[in-house]
């Protein structure tokens, strides 16, 4: 049944792209909803079309005709016998014609609501929802007019290799950027298609608890699960979460908020030491700390010092593994210069040079306390072992911006390359990350990570690797990130943020529905859809991070003999505390410490016996013996002078 | 614009082509008879203040009718005229309007007889509904035009009765039927007790001297005494003045409406109410139609309803009305390199 007719003046015409039509003013019809119109002249005709804008307009040919006729009262206007005659008026956008050719202004024809199937072809899903090796990847439903029709994104333009990676805008807490970003990813993991391979999603937690509890399930209302069962998604918390979280400054203690004792235990710690640190000594290291003689002296020694046997010229001989190995040869070194009186070179290398790359790197331990240990000692991702399906949460929600910028750089680093090579286990990674507007910002300065998410933007689909990347203000975005993202998608927007030039092309209509959207709504643009279309999305099938949080609330940070002990035990169960306690009662904190990572290095069979012999004998402290006054052979005699 | 049918057929038979719409086309000629009428209410003509509370029916109907008409050809000095005559009734419950009965008629005017016998058997053989001028003999076309005006108004209004009649037989008891224009003409309305007559144009004159005089005064908000005005139409009503809009500053017809109604003591009885009842209904104003101080805004609403529903135009080709000669020079002063 005809919910409305298409009308076209000179100064209103029907086009190719845009027609206009009227309803009834009770009519299910609002903005973002897709009518079909059908040629009356010609039954193969049809056009599909998305509502943009809206109008409502009456016979009052000026409002001073309003005041004059109810005597400039408002009250008696209210008391008209007749109410006048008003339009609903629409503008939509043409999402697709048939025939597509000869494209022609759109017939005056009637328009109905669409159904299921006119959804999906007028959104193009039929190309890749169909044949055999359909690509669909359902992203929520649209409803309008008491229809509830699937969407669905194409996998081959989201995660590549057509086009990929995805960017989601809007205000914090309303747009519910994470809980969508976790439903696709849910979906994606449901639905991907064999055919492409092994997928696994890489995610920040850069703030709060928000992905410290993907394992666990949520709760959904009713509602929620009908609309699950209508996507064809199941609601299931993921089933092969890995939670990766640096040390805090103790060296102990996760620094993680998913620390209540059932679930610790899933958390491994993320270390690395000097040779994963150098790798990236340039996100470290600050632009002027940076310059052609520093960089060729950092190179040097990643090239021909760490981890090899190393003679620094002045008769040493070193093996640097740990930061604490490379302060050793640095003083070597200088202190070699300074004796040999030769000069302010050492092997091409100015000793200023030396001093500064010397007083950045071993400073980097410091700094990054927790994620960078000078010990040697590393805890990292399963590289060559990703799992299909399986979600790797990096939590570095409370580790300083510096250490973040370290552990995104190196992770995306080591994805890349091993996507390259084909040996990360998985032939497509998403990596998530939040606040862009932080790592990738339009106006702010050349940062490493920048740089890195520039390139997975622009050559990330070739590999694999999709980018799925979330901010509040998208303006302040780099262009580039969010230019390279195949599909957008738009929460609750700020009404400040609707006003910038990106926006232009969205109807005011459109911009108020944005600034309006209730939460668990979004705006979806993908390379399919001619026009954006908004869709609802159920609420994710996992914890939040809020509810995570107070049902397992974080525990208190341990002593260091009981995280010591609880670390050891991950490692062993069959363990005893008591007898862990006794054995590091009594030890440095530093030593317990290396030993602890020398286990968690080798993950022996015996690990008590591993970690005693790590930790070494216990040296007994010499006690000073008492010194004895020695009586002068000849008492000094009391006379004073 | 798709060429009427008919028309290339009596143009195919000798007809000459024309283009031409009379100035009266668009509305209606005034009843200009001067009458007089008997005051049935009190001794004289008096003035009464709508002090009443307004009538408040459940549900109105409202009644008007449009006629367009064109001259598309002639047959010699025969004028063949295309006309267009439409009624509708549109019914008010909450304010809003909506069309219960409508009804129009697309027929040829000419004087048929004195067509050549081509195109008397050209416009026989269209099929189409032809009203003969027969009792006026084609002179010059401004009386012919004349005659054939007054006969299409005869015409949309027998469609308008024939709108109005069968509603008004089953009107419900709480609900009332106005129409645009005289009662007195049919007998069914003019006897019904809540079907009332709105009359804009004041062509008839029923009072003179002082009776004249507040009757035409009338301050806003006022109605005149009930009257039964002399031999018009024929059917016996009664009738009353009422002013909606103060006058001064405009015209003495400003704002100022006869109502016809049964002609019944209970009509004299409700006229206070009927009047407040049009009082009230001024608003909304019915602009931008340039007789909005008197034109109900409901029937205004019938208006543009039929308006819209009526062919965009009665002639062959409404764009121009320039000479062939002219036409086709200027076209080819259109041509490139001319």
């Amino acid at each position: 049944m005809s919910v409305g007719r298409v009308v076209a003046t000179e100064l209103k015409p029907a086009t190719p792209h845009q027609f206009h039509f009227w309803t009834a003013r009770d009519t299910s019809i609002g903005i973002g909803a897709i009518v079909r119109v059908e040629d009356p002249a010609d039954t193969e005709r049809v056009v599909f079309g998305v509502v943009t804008d809206a109008f409502a307009y009456s016979d009052l040919a000026t409002p001073l005709h309003d005041v004059v006729s109810a005597d400039g009262d408002p009250e008696r206007a209210g008391t008209a016998p007749t109410l006048r005659q008003e339009i609903r008026l629409w503008t939509a956008a043409v999402l697709r014609q048939f025939p597509e050719e000869p494209l022609q202004p759109v017939p005056l024809g009637r328009v109905l609501v669409a159904s299921d199937a006119d959804v999906a072809s007028a959104l193009r899903m039929d190309a890749y929802l169909t044949g055999t090796q359909p690509t669909g990847i359902p992203v929520g439903l649209y409803t309008s007019g008491g229809l509830e029709a699937p969407v669905y994104l194409d996998s081959d333009f989201l995660l590549g290799p057509e086009a990929a990676h995805l960017n989601i805008s809007g205000i914090s807490g309303l747009a519910t950027k994470t809980s969508a970003v976790e439903f696709l990813i849910s979906s994606i993991f449901q639905h991907f298609p064999a055919h492409r391979g092994r997928v696994a999603a890489v995610c920040f937690n850069v703030k709060g608890s928000d992905l410290c509890f993907l394992d666990r399930a949520g709760e959904l209302q009713e509602e929620d699960r009908r609309r699950y069962e209508r996507l064809g998604v199941s609601p299931e918390p993921f089933k092969r979460v890995r939670y990766y979280a640096p040390f805090k400054p103790d060296g102990v203690n996760l620094n993680t908020l998913r620390t209540h004792a059932d679930l610790v235990g899933d958390v491994e710690p993320l270390v690395w030491g000097l040779r994963e640190a150098l790798d990236f000594a340039e996100v470290l290291l600050n632009k002027d700390d940076i310059d052609a003689k520093a960089d060729a002296f950092i190179d040097f020694l990643k090239d021909r010092v760490v981890g090899q046997s190393f003679d620094d010229g002045f008769g040493n001989q070193h093996q640097v593994e740990t930061f604490a190995d490379l302060d050793a040869l640095f003083r070597a070194i200088l202190r070699g210069v300074e004796d040999s009186g030769r000069g302010d070179m050492w092997r091409t290398h100015h000793v200023a040079t030396i001093r500064k790359v010397r007083n950045r790197l071993s400073n980097i331990s410091t700094r990054c306390k927790g994620l960078v240990t000078d010990d040697g000692a590393v805890g990292d991702l399963p590289w060559g072992a990703f799992e299909d399906r399986g979600v790797y949460v990096i939590d570095v929600a409370n580790v300083d911006p510096l250490g973040q910028d370290l552990v995104f750089a190196r992770v995306v680093s080591k994805l890349r390359e091993r996507l390259e090579h084909r040996n990360l286990g998985v032939d497509v990674v998403i990596v998530f990350v939040d606040e862009l507007n932080k790592y990738a910002s339009g106006d702010g300065p050349e940062t490493h990570v920048k740089r890195m998410l520039l390139d997975i933007s622009e050559r990330g689909r070739y590999l694999g690797l999709a980018l799925f990347g979330a901010e509040q203000f998208r303006s302040q975005v780099h262009r580039r990130v969010v230019g390279n993202a195949g599909t957008q998608v738009f929460g609750r927007m700020d009404a400040d943020e609707l006003a910038t030039p990106g926006y232009q092309v969205l109807s005011p209509a459109t911009k108020i529905k944005l600034a309006t959207l209730p939460i668990g709504e979004l705006m979806v643009r993908h390379p399919h859809f001619t026009q954006p279309i908004f869709v609802r999305f159920p609420r994710p099938a996992v914890m939040r991070g809020r509810d995570g949080v107070e049902r397992f609330p974080p525990a208190e940070d341990l002593p260091f003999e009981d995280a010591i002990v609880r670390q050891l035990m991950k490692l062993d169960r069959r363990l005893k505390p008591n007898v862990l306690k006794d054995l590091v009662g009594s030890r440095e904190q530093e030593d317990v410490r290396r030993a602890l990572a020398a286990v968690r290095r080798a993950r022996p069979d015996d690990v008590l016996a591993y970690f005693r012999t790590a930790l070494g004998s216990k040296v007994a402290a010499d006690v000073p013996r008492e010194r004895r006054a020695v009586p002068p052979l000849s008492p000094i005699s009391e006379e004073p002078y | 614009m798709a060429r009427l049918p008919w028309l290339d057929a009596v143009l195919a038979a000798g007809a000459v082509p024309a283009s031409f719409v009379p100035d009266a086309s668009g509305g209606r000629s005034d009843a200009a008879d001067v009458t007089g009428a008997d005051v049935m209410e009190g001794s004289g003509l008096a003035v009464h203040e709508l002090r009443h509370p307004p009538l408040a029916p459940s549900a109105v109907t409202f009644v008007d009718g449009i006629q367009r008409w064109a001259v598309v050809g002639y047959d010699g000095v025969v004028p063949l005229i295309s006309a267009y005559v439409a009624a509708a009734a549109r019914r008010r419950t909450g304010g809003r309007l909506h069309t219960v009965a409508e009804e129009s008629r697309r027929v040829i005017v000419t004087a048929e007889g004195s067509l050549s016998p081509p195109v008397r058997e050209a416009l026989r053989r269209s099929g189409e509904p032809v009203v003969d001028l027969k009792d006026d003999v084609p002179g010059q076309p401004g009386r012919t035009l004349t005659a054939a005006g007054m006969r299409i108004e005869r015409l949309r209004e027998s469609v308008e009765r024939a709108v109005a009649e069968p509603l008004a037989d089953r009107l419900p008891e709480d609900e009332w039927l106005v129409v645009d224009g005289v009662l007195s003409n049919s007998k069914d309305l003019a006897s019904h007790p809540r079907t009332l007559g709105l009359i804009k144009s004041h062509g008839a004159q029923y009072f003179t001297g002082e009776e004249l005089r507040r009757a035409l005064m009338l301050p806003p908000g006022h109605r005149t005494s009930v009257f039964q005005p002399h031999r018009h139409g024929s059917q016996a009503v009664y009738s009353w003045y009422v002013r909606i809009w103060p006058w001064e500053g405009h015209d003495l017809l400003y704002g100022l409406l006869r109502v016809e109604a049964r002609a019944d003591a209970e009509s004299i009885a409700r006229a206070d109410a009927i009047g407040a009842w049009l009082v009230n209904e001024r608003k909304p104003l019915s602009t931008p139609d340039a007789r909005f101080d008197r034109l109900l805004y409901p029937i205004h609403d019938v208006e543009t309803y039929l308006r819209s529903r009526a062919p965009l135009h009665l002639v062959t080709d409404p764009g121009s009305r320039l000479p062939p000669a002219a036409t086709a020079a200027t076209a080819a002063t259109a041509e490139p390199g001319t």
